[in-house]
């Protein structure tokens, strides 16, 4: 029954289980920036002729600074599929299909990112054909409007679930300026007058497709030296000009916020607790600390997991969710509880259990198991050149390279009990709280 | 309790030392599926017992997906379900089941490090299960959950297959999804479980499948232990016979959706493993490849109109489809299913996009693909296979499907010969063979049921407006396509409410 974990949680949590997973990269990479500064990083790898090409762009809905243009990073990443030139859209799409190319794109706060999984002998046309879509993009507005349908289908098909609600919900709640308030998705009135904004189209391509803003990350069976050389031929004429968007900060928040939410469907009742947390800094050891205690005190080895859901049986399920971001993220606990009358017992358990936290030493065994978790993951999560670059994509958006796994490493082998309290009283403070019960028709 | 006690140390050595022999265990080199890879860091199991919800008695639907996450997601008589997940914690490894109709699947993959410490956790999974009322409590909880509140309200796609699944396989042992029906889960006592698990868990009635970087005294290891659990053979279930539809079939389940969503289809009498399945699977990949831009609805629905997220067909089950990128493994079946899943369209356009999806089948049906449709997708195919098994855990998946289909060799590889080998005319005749327009079951989850039943009957022009200017290519193929025939009879369109389905 794993599989209906929804997938937002999912998601949500990927990052969360990477960054648990090991301080020591098993490849040996390298790293190149082009004059122009596109940055390549090239890991190659034993696999079976296969390669795994990402081109990380980064920017997501974070960079969606001007009102009424929420959703735009994503409807972009859609834009992008709809060829050059050189190769229009059915064209490039029949030279994806002729190779086999298993492949797609997705956008999240912080990330545009493409992929595509082929055969190494494909390499070069890869290569050729993603230099030119980031340079040399090109859709009529026709096109443009209609590929503004298939996203709000997109937009259709996830709002069904209570989760893409609640998701909608807390970013509003717990954020006044910043674009996180918005989801990558976008306000459904954005969505519907996307068809309108094609002239501002060009100019999302023109500010943020640029190389010093794109990474490219190769993992497989590449030769390091002849795939730089592809990389140089195809992208070196992609020129400078990347406009960073100002994005506002977020001033401190002051006090609680709460708020109750109804979905028209029928659920049981949806708890998620959240505390606005930090910008990411592989090298700071409150912030590390912090994602050690996400799993020991909300994770599945949990001792509240196991009263609240495998003793009492009180919930569907409890778990942590510390995505890192750019600029200031959430750290949230989510919870589906079975009545609605134990939802104050449930949130007042995750408040004591984060209380005891700020007092008591966390249990030196529950620790070191943990760190010996991180460990194996990590050896057994990237056996493909797909899952290496796919689990490098968010660290190398959020901090424009790869370096920060090493430095986050060192952070969790550093961290003390006593770093662990302290994070506790720093971020898990009522002035820093948002929280939300959803509760579903009867 | 000496006996186990011997077996236990004798058990740990084996472990230790490779090449070790510790007795002649039962469970035959038949029953084994070995994939070797011995550069790769972890071990990876499959342990297949032939059984599914296909097996499930009558008013107990349900009850082998429960049975199975028994076994994976609660104690055993050493250990509770707590004290599993502790010890399973530091290794960052588990263990679960995939289950289906006919197969079930408990795997798991850990370290090499760590296999003395996860190998007997796993092991005691499959042969000491404690069935604790706790356990079923939960689980039962969850499975209660699933169908009342998530399936129905949740995700409009998946609710759409499950329906379409149920119709299309009513009255035969596929006719119910895996987690049963609401009654029949409520119904299902710890007596339930233990006497499924007697029945269905025996020696007789397993294979064996280990990849990875294992010694190969793992393999005797695993052979002597399973070989614990009781003798039995089980009775095969009859082949399912589903009734060939008649005409079109709908079923309109009546709900506040914001959007329609459509999953239509009919039994299909051909396996992977003959040539003419990938035959199909060229037809099938042209005209709707999963989650892939190359699919031909997806070019006339999504690409083309806007009117969704993506189109898509299959000629074999695909559980999960709105989750995963490429097929599933481990999901057999003996008869096979035809389906086109059309993603939520805008409540106003259901009957014209119900109709251009049939009218793009109807169109290959009749005329086949053409020559340069064929070899583009045949020259995708070859190569878009390498990515469904990257892992050992995948491709033992796949090795132990191929013992399933009775396929000598790899389906994988087989597939990629048949790339070469295919022509466009064998194509198209086992497309005349398999393939057939006019008789399916169509599941549609909207509102307004009433009006769309009406619309149905009388096969009402679906006249087709867009906020934004379309080519003329389009504006013509849409002058056919709002009149194109889908005329279904009153008596053969059920309407459903939300609340009533999934009951019992």
């Amino acid at each position: 029954m794993r599989q209906r974990i929804p997938i937002l949680l999912t998601l949500l949590f990927c990052w969360g289980s990477l960054v648990m997973a090991g301080s020591i990269f098993p490849y040996t990479y390298t790293i190149e920036t082009l004059p122009n500064g596109l940055k390549v990083i090239m890991i190659p790898m034993e696999s079976p002729g296969l390669v795994s090409y990402y081109s990380v762009v980064r920017t997501g809905s974070r960079d969606e600074v001007e009102p009424g243009k929420t959703g735009f990073a994503h409807f972009f990443e859609h834009m992008m599929f709809r060829g050059t030139k050189k190769y229009p859209g059915p064209v490039r799409d029949s030279i994806v299909t002729s190779i086999g190319a298993s492949g797609n794109a997705y956008t999240s706060d912080d990330i545009t990112a493409y992929y595509y999984n082929f055969a190494a002998e494909d390499l070069e046309r890869v290569i050729e054909l993603e230099g030119d879509r980031f340079q040399n993009l090109h859709y009529e507005e026709g096109v443009f409007q209609t590929e503004a349908g298939a996203v709000y289908g997109e937009y259709r098909k996830n709002i069904t679930s209570p989760f893409a609600v609640l998701n909608e919900k807390m970013k509003e709640l717990a954020y006044d300026v910043h674009t996180y308030k918005h989801t990558t998705i976008g306000f459904e009135a954005d969505i519907k007058a996307m068809p309108q904004q094609f002239e501002y189209s060009k100019s999302f391509f023109s500010r943020f497709y640029r190389p010093e803003n794109v990474v490219l990350v190769i993992a497989g069976d590449i030769d390091v030296k002849k795939t730089l050389g592809m990389v140089k031929r195809y992208y070196s004429g992609w020129q400078k000009g990347y406009v960073a968007p100002k994005v506002a900060p977020e001033p401190p928040q002051k006090g609680e916020r709460t708020l109750d939410v109804s979905y028209p469907g029928r659920t049981l009742p949806i708890l998620v607790v959240a505390y606005k947390w930090e910008a990411f800094d592989a090298k700071n050891r409150l912030l590390a600390a912090t994602m050690l205690l996400g799993e020991l005190a909300f994770g599945e080895n949990s001792d509240l997991n196991k009263k609240l859901f495998l003793k009492e049986q009180k919930v569907q399920f409890l778990s942590p969710s510390f995505p890192t971001n750019r600029d200031q993220g959430l750290f949230q606990i989510y919870s589906m509880v079975k009545k609605v009358e134990d939802i104050p017992y449930v949130r007042d358990e995750v408040y004591r259990t984060l209380e005891e936290f700020k007092t008591e030493p966390v249990d030196a065994q529950k620790l070191s198991d943990l760190k010996r978790r991180n460990k194996y993951n990590f050896l057994m999560g990237l056996d493909t050149p797909s899952r290496v670059t796919g689990s490098l994509a968010r660290v190398v958006a959020v901090t424009g390279g790869v370096e920060a796994i090493d430095e986050l490493y060192a952070s969790f082998d550093a961290v003390t009990a006593q770093d662990i309290q302290n994070a506790a009283q720093q971020y898990f403070v009522p002035e820093r709280r948002s929280v939300i019960v959803l509760k579903g028709a009867q | 309790m000496k006996t186990k006690k011997i077996l236990t140390l004798a058990c740990a050595l084996a472990l230790l030392i490779p090449g070790m022999t510790v007795g002649e265990p039962n469970v035959s080199n038949d029953n084994l599926v070995l994939l070797p890879v011995p550069k790769d860091p972890t071990i990876s199991f499959r342990i297949w017992f032939k059984v599914g919800s296909q097996n499930d008695p009558k008013g107990k639907e349900g009850l082998a997906e429960l049975v199975a996450s028994m076994l994976t997601e609660a104690a055993t008589t050493k250990n509770s379900y707590e004290q599993i997940l502790e010890k399973l914690y530091p290794l960052a490894a588990g263990y679960s089941n995939t289950m289906e109709a006919e197969m079930t699947v408990i795997s798991g993959r850990t370290h090499k490090d760590n296999l003395r410490e996860y190998y007997p956790l796993l092991i005691d999974a499959i042969l000491a299960p404690a069935f604790k009322q706790e356990d079923l409590d939960r689980l039962k909880s969850q499975a209660m959950n699933y169908l009342e509140n998530t399936l129905r309200y949740s995700s409009d796609e998946e609710l759409g297959k499950a329906v379409l699944y149920n119709d299309v396989f009513a009255g035969t042992p596929y006719g119910h999804i895996t987690t049963g029906t609401i009654e029949a889960v409520k119904s299902i006592t710890l007596d339930d479980v233990k006497e499924f698990y007697k029945k269905h868990y025996t020696r007789d009635n397993l294979v064996i499948g280990l990849g990875g970087g294992y010694e190969p005294a793992l393999v005797e290891q695993l052979k002597l232990d399973l070989n614990k659990l009781p003798a039995g053979m089980v009775a095969e279930v009859p082949r399912p016979q589903p009734k060939p539809a008649d005409g079109f079939h709908v079923t309109i389940v009546e709900k506040d959706a914001p959007a329609t969503a459509f999953s239509m289809g009919y039994p299909m009498n051909i396996l992977r493993g003959t040539k003419d399945w990938y035959a199909l699977a060229v037809a099938n990949s042209w005209l709707g490849e999963h989650r892939n831009s190359s699919s031909h609805l997806y070019q006339v629905i999504r690409e083309e109109r806007g009117l969704n997220y993506g189109d898509y067909s299959y000629i074999e089950h695909y559980p999960g489809g709105g989750q995963r990128q490429l097929p599933p493994q481990n999901v057999g079946r003996r008869v096979q299913l035809f389906e086109i899943w059309i993603r939520p369209v805008p409540n106003e356009t259901r009957h014209f996009s119900l109709r251009a999806a049939l009218r793009e089948y109807k169109m290959l049906v009749e005329n086949g693909m053409s020559q340069g449709d064929f070899d583009l997708t045949r020259n995708f195919l070859k190569k878009y296979v390498l990515n469904y098994a990257q892992t050992t855990m995948e491709r033992l998946g796949y090795a132990l499907d191929d013992k399933y289909y009775g396929i000598k060799g790899s389906h994988l590889e087989m597939f990629r010969e048949m790339m070469d080998k295919l022509t466009v005319k064998e194509v198209n005749e086992a497309i005349k063979r398999y393939w057939q327009y006019g008789a399916m079951n169509i599941a549609v989850i909207t509102k307004d049921a009433e009006s769309f039943r009406k619309a149905l009957v009388e096969d009402a022009l679906s006249p087709m407006t867009y906020a934004t200017p379309k080519s003329d290519h389009v504006m013509k193929e849409d002058v056919e396509i709002v009149k194109f025939p889908v005329k279904v009879k009153s008596e053969n369109i059920r309407i459903i409410p939300v609340t009533d389905l999934l009951v019992k």
